[in-house]
């Protein structure tokens, strides 16, 4: 497996806290890792980080064993990414307007851009929603637009950001199913934080576990959530104990 | 909607920029030998539509753009003082005299007069009506009748201050002398409102008798009333960028038969009776 | 009330007679007005978008002076400028004074506040989130400047029609700083205010008329352009 993204001695402090201290993390090309930790651990920190979005303190992000400097946030790099977060944050404007925006910004064809919006609306079912306003639409609805405006950039690495926490049970899960098969259709590099175990299950192959700012434990998503080590043991029980109930 | 839309906006762009040009060619005249000059006067003299007649005919003849500032007679003999002004047009004598002695302003000339009235409820409460103007505003006093006055430093407010002097009689801080700060047709609304006496110049009372017809003339044709208007240049020593080759040209015109002719005439045909009279050195 | 109708008939018979100065006098009015607000709005946008994204030091101070820029008075604006222009003042020989440039740039001065005051409100309320989104999507600076300027639209529009009413309903600067002069800098405002001192309510009225027309129609304009959607 390739690397894709690698991180040497990055720390990220703000308010003279330290909100991130990784002495070293590797997302290899074709993973689907899956991100979990309490509340305020940093794994939207590590998120923004990866994703050029926010430049560390101290430390390096390597991009395909290239070396970037902690301050450029490259755009030329960030471009190769997508991102989509736990609310949609679309614009007010039509379905189609909103899905095809990032490749609006990167000047993309137009015909390019006409073919790729009905490939992708039709791939998360919104073909219907094409012409509606997006602010007018459901929470599921607003996720599928939100991905697809990710996806349509067939980015090297896909962040998402807890996209399905605001969504009730039968939606997420057929979203979760569907964003499944469309990841594996794609193998698209995906970085996956989450709050929920079940999505972590059924979504990902690897898993790494964030505890007070550092990295306590990441490898395969079964091996991780069955053999915890000390660190992350008393998070991750806590937790397995909630859903066997 | 949206084409619509875009099409208004765009008129309106190009709507500014041509304003923009426009304004550059107004701009513009100056160079084809066309020079500004800045005549400050009173709002009297505006106000009665004089200067609407003279003033095109001056620009005319000598290829000048005159700015024409209508302030209170205060402010003009200030804006001569410090220079923004090239000409003046006032009526206020004994300050005029002044500037004439520190020869800020020099060439003043006398180009014309009218008189003032005293104008009040046709009830007159006062009893005033035939009165001398001494009596009248004496009168007016003793029966704490409301008086309404310019109380901004113009013309007509130095004329009142004067006769009040002259009458003896201090109104400054009684409850019934109200001071509006503002201009003859705007004190004139105020006191028609009030029912209050107050003196006013002729030309702007007859502009606005149609307005209240309660109010009448009640004090007139007494020496001490007369308005006398001078003309007069800045003086261009004093001030880089004051044009007294213009000022000169305006004081010259405003005496010259031409203009005197005009000042003879005007308002005849409107009141049935002229506003100014003729009154040169 | 008769004065009220009379007023109409006036305006209507003023404009159906195509008086020479009512027309000037509107149009220098269009004219100073649209271009105040198009130099306002031309600086005041980016400067309230690069204060409302921005933190720097002394931020704080720069918007106090905004804020108490929205409520200069605009006489203490026209006088200011006055003693900036007149012939002893220090741009006395640039010759502005009773001109229309002068009451544009009074109009600027009293309109620029708050273009950028209401400008720079609307930015800094833009969820942080929604930055951060703008950002992954790939936008460059101008870009995000751009996608947010579109939504924050009814906003900036809204800055721009407040600046808009009060540079067409100042009075006083434009008096202090034009000198209300016939065929020059005459407005609609300043020739209001001479005929009511002259007593002629039904001019005065017709005025009115036209001047609230104009408002009208321009609102109107920016109105329907601020209830468009489209993006990029």
């Amino acid at each position: 497996m390739k690397k894709i993204l690698q991180l040497q001695e990055v720390k990220v402090i703000a308010k003279k806290q330290t909100l991130l201290d990784v002495p070293e993390f590797t997302l290899q090309q074709g993973d689907l890792l899956g991100v979990i930790g309490p509340n305020g651990a940093g794994k939207s920190t590590l998120l923004k980080v990866l994703s050029f979005l926010q430049a560390p303190n101290e430390g390096r992000v390597v991009y395909k064993g290239e070396e970037k400097h902690a301050n450029t946030l490259s755009l030329d790099i960030r471009r190769r990414f997508a991102v989509a977060m736990q609310q949609p944050l679309l614009f007010d404007t039509n379905v189609q307007q909103n899905v095809v925006l990032g490749l609006k910004l990167r000047k993309e064809n137009k015909k390019i851009i006409n073919e790729k919006v009905d490939y992708w609306l039709n791939k998360f079912q919104i073909d219907h929603l094409a012409k509606k306003n997006a602010l007018s639409l459901s929470g599921g609805e607003a996720q599928r637009v939100n991905l697809a405006r990710a996806l349509i950039l067939e980015p090297e690495v896909l962040f998402l950001d807890e996209p399905f926490s605001a969504l009730d049970f039968p939606t997420k899960a057929q979203l979760i199913q569907d964003l499944k098969e469309i990841l594996n259709d794609t193998s698209t590099t995906t970085f996956f934080v989450s709050h929920d175990l079940l999505e972590i299950k059924h979504l990902t192959k690897s898993l790494a576990v964030i505890m007070n700012g550092n990295v306590e434990q990441i490898g395969y998503t079964k091996e991780v959530i069955d053999q915890p080590n000390q660190a992350v043991a008393p998070f991750l029980n806590k937790w397995k104990e909630l859903y066997t109930l | 909607m949206k084409i619509v839309s875009q099409i208004v906006l765009m008129f309106l762009l190009i709507f500014v920029i041509t304003a923009c040009k426009s304004n550059d060619n107004n701009e513009g005249q100056p160079s084809h030998g066309q020079k500004d000059m800045i005549l400050a006067t009173t709002t009297s003299t505006q106000d009665s539509g004089l200067l609407d007649v003279l003033i095109p005919i001056f620009e005319e003849k000598y290829n000048i753009n005159v700015k024409t500032i209508a302030v209170g007679t205060g402010q003009a003999l200030a804006m001569g003082k410090q220079g923004e002004a090239d000409a003046l047009l006032t009526h206020a004598p004994t300050s005029e005299e002044e500037l004439v002695e520190t020869e800020e302003v020099i060439n003043r000339k006398r180009v014309m007069y009218n008189d003032f009235i005293i104008i009040g409820p046709k009830a007159d409460p006062a009893r005033i009506s035939g009165a001398d103007i001494n009596t009248a505003l004496q009168r007016i006093s003793e029966n704490k009748a409301t008086f309404v006055s310019r109380g901004d430093g113009s013309g007509t407010h130095k004329m009142e201050l004067d006769l009040w002097e002259k009458a003896r009689v201090d109104p400054s801080n009684e409850s019934w002398y109200i001071e509006t700060g503002q201009g003859m047709g705007s004190t004139l609304q105020l006191s028609a409102e009030r029912e209050g006496y107050l003196l006013a110049d002729r030309a702007t009372y007859l502009a606005h008798a149609n307005n209240f017809e309660h109010m009448s003339v009640l004090v007139e044709g007494t020496d001490e009333l007369l308005n006398i208007y001078h003309v007069m240049q800045v003086n261009d020593k004093n001030h880089g960028l004051v044009n007294g080759e213009a000022g000169l040209l305006f004081v010259e015109f405003m005496v010259s038969n031409e203009a005197q002719e005009i000042i003879k005439d005007f308002g005849v045909e409107q009141y049935n009776q002229p506003l100014f009279f003729q009154y040169t050195e | 009330m008769n004065l009220f109708i009379e007023g109409i008939l006036k305006a209507i018979e003023m404009i159906l007679s195509g008086d020479r100065e009512i027309f000037k006098i509107t149009y220098t009015t269009l004219q100073v007005c649209l271009t105040a607000i198009f130099i306002s709005t031309l600086i005041g946008i980016p400067f309230g978008v690069f204060l409302g994204l921005n933190s720097f030091p002394g931020k704080k101070i720069v918007l106090v002076f905004v804020n108490i820029g929205m409520g200069l008075p605009p006489v203490v604006a026209g006088l200011y400028i006055t003693m900036l222009l007149w012939r002893s003042g220090p741009l006395g020989h640039l010759g502005l004074l009773y001109t229309t440039h002068a009451i544009v740039i009074a109009q600027v001065l009293v309109s620029l506040p708050i273009i950028i005051g209401l400008t720079s409100a609307a930015f800094q309320q833009m969820d942080s989130k929604m930055l951060m989104q703008i950002k992954a999507l790939g936008a460059t600076r101008f870009q995000k400047v751009g996608l947010l300027l579109r939504e924050t639209k009814l906003a900036i529009m809204a800055a721009i029609m407040a600046g808009l009413g009060r540079v067409l309903a100042e009075v006083g600067a434009a008096m202090m700083v034009g000198g209300n002069i016939k065929g020059d800098t005459r407005i609609l405002t300043t020739s209001m205010v001479m005929e009511v001192s002259q007593g002629n309510f039904d001019v005065a009225i017709a005025l009115s008329f036209i001047l609230m027309t104009l408002a009208f129609i321009i609102t109107f304009i920016l109105t329907s352009l601020q209830q468009r959607k489209q993006l990029v």
